[in-house]
C-alpha cells in the first residue's frame, strides 16, 4: 500500500477522496432506503419510522409473484450463461485470435438495451411465424408457439446480456492458470474432464462463484429488455418501472427499490468480504513453516 | 561404464521416432525427425534455444499432434493417443505442482485416478519421497517448498507412476548453479536405481554431459548429431556440433591434397594438415576444429617436435577463470582462437598484447568437418 515515500497526508486525503465518491454514488439509495421505512414516504414533514410498506410487498400477489419471476430468470441465468461464460473462456485461452474473440464476445454490451430488445423482439416474431408455417406446412401442431413472447425469450435476451460478464469474470481468474498444470495432470492418467474438474477448477472456482453472483445482480436490476421481450409475466423491475411510470412512487416502490439496492449489495458485499478472507488465508499460508527435516 | 544401449535380445527401443514433423502454422518447428532411443537409458536432448528440443518431447508425451511422421513407444504406434493413454510422464520446468494439493496429494494423484486404495497410495508416497529425498514433506503446499524441492515432486508425482518413459523439460533450469550439479547428480542415481528411459530436454552443455548416456544434438527442427557424451565432446562429428558443444576453434578452408589418411587444407594464410577418415574431394569447403585445451602457444623447442601443426599468431590477452586461464590469439585471417590452461601451470606463460608468437596442436588432435 504505502512505499515509505508517500506523503501520510497525501495517502489519507486519498482515502477521504474514495470514501467520499462511494458516500455519493450510494447516498441516493441510502436516502430511498431511508423514505421507504417512512410511514408518510416521500415529501412529508414527518418522518415516522415504519415497515408497513414492505408487509404490503409481502401481502401483495402481484408483486410476489413478480420476484417469484425474477428469481426464476435469475436461476435461468445462472444456469446458462455462467457455463457459456466458462466454455468462452476456455476458448479464448486456445484460440490465436485474442482480440478478435474478446470484441465479439462483448459486443452485444455495446448494443443500447432498448435497441437490443426490440431487435430481440422482432427476431422472435419473425422466427415464431416462420417456424409455424413450417408447422402448417407439414401439418402438425408441435411448433405452434414455439418462441411465443414468454420466459424463455425473456431469458434468451437476459444470457445475451449477462454472457459477455460472465466471461470476462472468469476471464480474469482464468488467467491465472498455468496450463502446465492441465499437462501435468493428463501426464499422471487423468483425461481431459478428470484434468479440468479435479485440477483447474479448484483454482477457478472464485472467478465462477463470482461470476454466478454478478449475473444474478445483473438479473434482477434489468428492466428494458426483460419488458420487451417478457410476454404474459412481470419480473420484480418491470412491476417497479411500470408503478413510477404509470402511478408515481409510493410508499411501496420506495420499499421495493429499497429490497432491490439492499439485496445487490449484500450480494456485491459478501463477494467482496469472501474475496478479502480467502486472500488472507493465502498470505498467511505463504508464511513460511519450520523445515520438518533438513534436506540430504 | 556399462553399456545401456546394447541390447542382447529383440526388444523394441523405447522410442523410435520416424519422419516426425511438427509445424506451427508457418514455422517449422520440427522436420522429419529420425532418433531411436533404446530402453532403460538416460538420454539428454540438446541444443540451442528455438531448435525444437521442447517440440520434439511434448510429442512424443502426447500433448501436441505430429504434423507428419509417427512415434513408437516400446513398437507401439502412439501417434493419435492422448498423454493420459501413453506409457509416458513428464516432469515441467516450473509452476506444474498443483497449487491448491499438498505434496501428498500431488504425489499420489495419478494413484487417486488409478483407483488405488487409501493405504497403497500412502505406502507408494512414503517410498518414493524418500527416494527423492523429501520424507516428512508430506503435509506442505507446493508455495512452502523452494524451487528444488518443488522439482523433487514433480519427480515424485511422475515417478510414482512406474511408467516406462519419463519425459523431463528443463526440469533444472530454475535452479541454481550449485543445486542444479547436485539434481542432475541425484536425477542420475534415481535413473539408474529405478532403470526406466529417461528423456531429458536441456540446452546446458554442462548438464547434459554431467547427466547422459547418450546425447542427441537438436537444432533448427533437426537432430544435428548423436553419440555418448565424450564422443560429442571429443570427437563432434558435424561442424554445428564442434561450434555448439565445448570450446572449439573452427578453422575454415577449401581442401588442397587428400592422401590415404588425411588432407591439407588451404585456410587463406597457411596450409593446414589434418589426420582424418572422412572422404571430401579437392576443392570443397571444409573446417578444422581444435579444442581450447589442446591449442598451445609453442616455444621454440616445442615447435620441433614431430606431428605439430604450427602457425602465426598475434598474442590479445589473457582471461583468468579461476581454475583455467585462457589466453586470446589472433590468427592471420582475423579469426580470434581460445587457448585454455589450468591456472596452476600458467605462472610464467602469455606474453604482451600485440606480440607475434606460434601457436600449434597435434595433428590427430584437430577434427575434420565436411559439413
Ligand atoms: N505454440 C507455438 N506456436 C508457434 N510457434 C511455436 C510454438 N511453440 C514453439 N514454436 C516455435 O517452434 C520452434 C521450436 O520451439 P521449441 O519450444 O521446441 O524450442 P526449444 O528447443 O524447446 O527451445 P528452448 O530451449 O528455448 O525451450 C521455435 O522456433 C518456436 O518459436
Ligand atoms: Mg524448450
Amino acid at each position: 500500500m504505502q512505499d515509505g515515500f508517500m506523503n501520510i497526508w497525501l495517502y489519507r486525503l486519498g482515502w477521504t477522496y474514495v470514501l467520499f465518491i462511494v458516500f455519493l454514488l450510494l447516498a441516493p439509495v441510502l436516502y430511498i432506503v431511508y423514505i421507504s421505512f417512512n410511514e408518510y414516504t416521500f415529501g412529508a414533514r414527518i418522518y415516522e419510522f415504519t415497515t408497513d410498506w414492505y408487509t404490503l410487498i409481502l401481502a401483495d400477489k402481484i408483486l410476489v409473484a413478480s420476484l417469484k419471476w425474477t428469481g426464476f430468470l435469475a436461476v435461468g441465468v445462472m444456469a446458462t450463461a455462467v457455463p457459456m461464460g466458462l466454455l468462452a473462456a476456455k476458448f479464448y485461452k486456445s484460440t490465436r485470435h485474442k482480440v478478435a474473440f474478446v470484441t465479439l464476445m462483448l459486443s452485444p454490451l455495446f448494443v443500447p438495451a432498448d435497441i437490443m430488445g426490440s431487435a430481440l423482439l422482432i427476431y422472435f416474431k419473425n422466427i415464431n411465424h416462420a417456424v409455424e408455417a413450417f408447422g402448417a406446412f407439414l401439418g402438425v401442431t408441435w411448433f405452434h408457439g414455439f418462441l411465443q413472447l414468454g420466459f424463455t425469450t425473456a431469458l434468451i435476451g437476459q444470457i445475451i446480456y449477462t454472457v459477455p460478464y460472465a466471461f470476462i469474470v472468469i476471464l480474469i481468474t482464468m488467467s491465472r492458470y498455468r496450463d502446465q498444470q492441465t499437462e501435468a495432470a493428463r501426464g499422471c492418467g487423468a483425461n481431459a474432464w478428470q484434468a479440468f474438474w479435479q485440477v483447474e477448477f479448484p483454482q477457478i472456482k472464485v472467478g465462477v462463484f463470482s461470476s454466478l453472483a454478478f449475473v444474478t445482480i445483473l438479473s434482477f436490476n434489468e428492466a428494458t429488455r426483460t419488458a420487451l421481450l417478457k410476454g404474459g409475466f412481470d419480473t420484480f423491475p418491470n412491476v417497479l418501472v411500470s408503478q413510477m411510470l404509470n402511478i408515481g412512487m409510493s410508499g411501496e416502490s420506495y420499499a421495493m427499490a429499497g429490497i432491490m439496492a439492499v439485496v445487490s449489495m449484500v450480494f456485491i458485499g459478501s463477494i467482496i468480504i469472501i474475496t478479502l478472507i480467502r486472500a488472507r488465508g493465502i498470505e498467511r499460508k505463504f508464511q513460511p513453516k519450520a523445515e520438518p527435516n533438513p534436506i540430504n | 561404464m556399462a553399456e545401456p544401449f546394447s541390447s542382447t535380445n529383440t526388444e523394441p527401443p523405447a522410442v523410435e521416432v520416424v519422419g516426425l514433423g511438427k509445424n506451427y502454422g508457418p514455422v517449422k518447428a520440427l522436420d522429419s525427425v529420425n532418433l531411436s532411443i533404446a530402453q532403460g537409458g538416460y538420454t539428454v536432448l540438446l541444443g540451442p534455444s528455438g531448435g525444437g528440443k521442447t517440440t520434439l518431447l511434448r510429442l512424443l508425451g502426447g500433448f501436441i499432434r505430429p504434423t507428419a511422421g509417427k512415434i513408437l513407444l516400446h513398437g507401439r504406434d502412439v501417434s493419435g493417443l492422448p498423454p493420459n493413454q501413453r506409457p509416458t510422464t513428464m516432469v515441467f520446468q516450473s509452476y506444474a505442482l498443483f497449487p491448491h494439493m499438498n505434496v501428498e496429494k500431488n504425489v499420489g494423484y495419478g494413484l487417486k485416478i488409478q483407483k488405488k486404495t487409501k493405504t497403497d497410495i500412502a505406502a507408494s508416497v512414503e517410498r518414493i519421497l524418500s527416494l527423492v529425498g523429501l520424507e516428512g514433506y508430506n503435509k506442505r503446499m507446493p508455495h512452502e517448498l523452494s524451487g528444488g524441492q518443488q522439482q523433487r515432486v514433480q519427480l515424485a508425482r511422475s515417478l510414482v507412476l512406474e511408467r516406462d518413459i519419463l519425459l523431463l523439460d528443463e526440469p533444472l533450469a530454475a535452479l541454481d548453479a550449485k543445486l542444479r550439479k547436485d539434481m542432475c547428480i541425484e536425477l542420475k542415481r534415481i535413473q539408474e536405481k529405478i532403470g526406466i528411459t529417461f528423456v531429458h530436454v536441456t540446452h546446458n552443455q554442462e548438464e547434459a554431459m554431467t547427466i547422459a548416456d547418450r546425447i542427441a544434438i537438436i537444432a533448427d527442427g533437426k537432430i544435428v548429431e548423436e553419440g555418448s557424451p565424450r564422443e560429442i565432446y571429443e570427437r563432434p562429428q558435424r561442424k554445428f556440433t564442434a561450434a555448439f558443444v565445448g570450446e572449439n576453434n573452427l578453422i575454415e578452408g577449401k581442401v588442397i591434397n587428400v592422401n590415404g589418411d588425411g588432407l591439407t587444407m588451404d585456410a587463406g594464410f597457411a596450409e593446414l594438415a589434418a589426420i582424418t577418415k572422412k572422404q571430401a574431394s579437392v576443392g570443397s569447403e571444409i573446417a578444422i576444429s581444435i579444442r581450447s585445451e589442446l591449442i598451445r602457444i609453442l616455444d621454440g623447442n616445442d615447435g620441433q617436435a614431430e606431428g605439430v601443426q604450427k602457425i602465426p599468431a598475434t598474442y590479445l590477452e589473457e582471461v583468468y577463470l579461476g581454475l583455467t586461464t585462457m589466453h586470446l590469439v589472433r590468427l592471420p585471417n582475423g579469426v580470434e582462437v581460445a587457448v585454455r590452461r589450468i591456472s596452476d601451470d600458467d605462472a610464467d606463460f602469455g606474453g604482451t598484447a600485440g606480440q607475434e608468437i606460434i601457436v600449434g596442436w597435434n595433428r590427430e588432435d584437430a577434427g575434420v568437418h565436411t559439413d
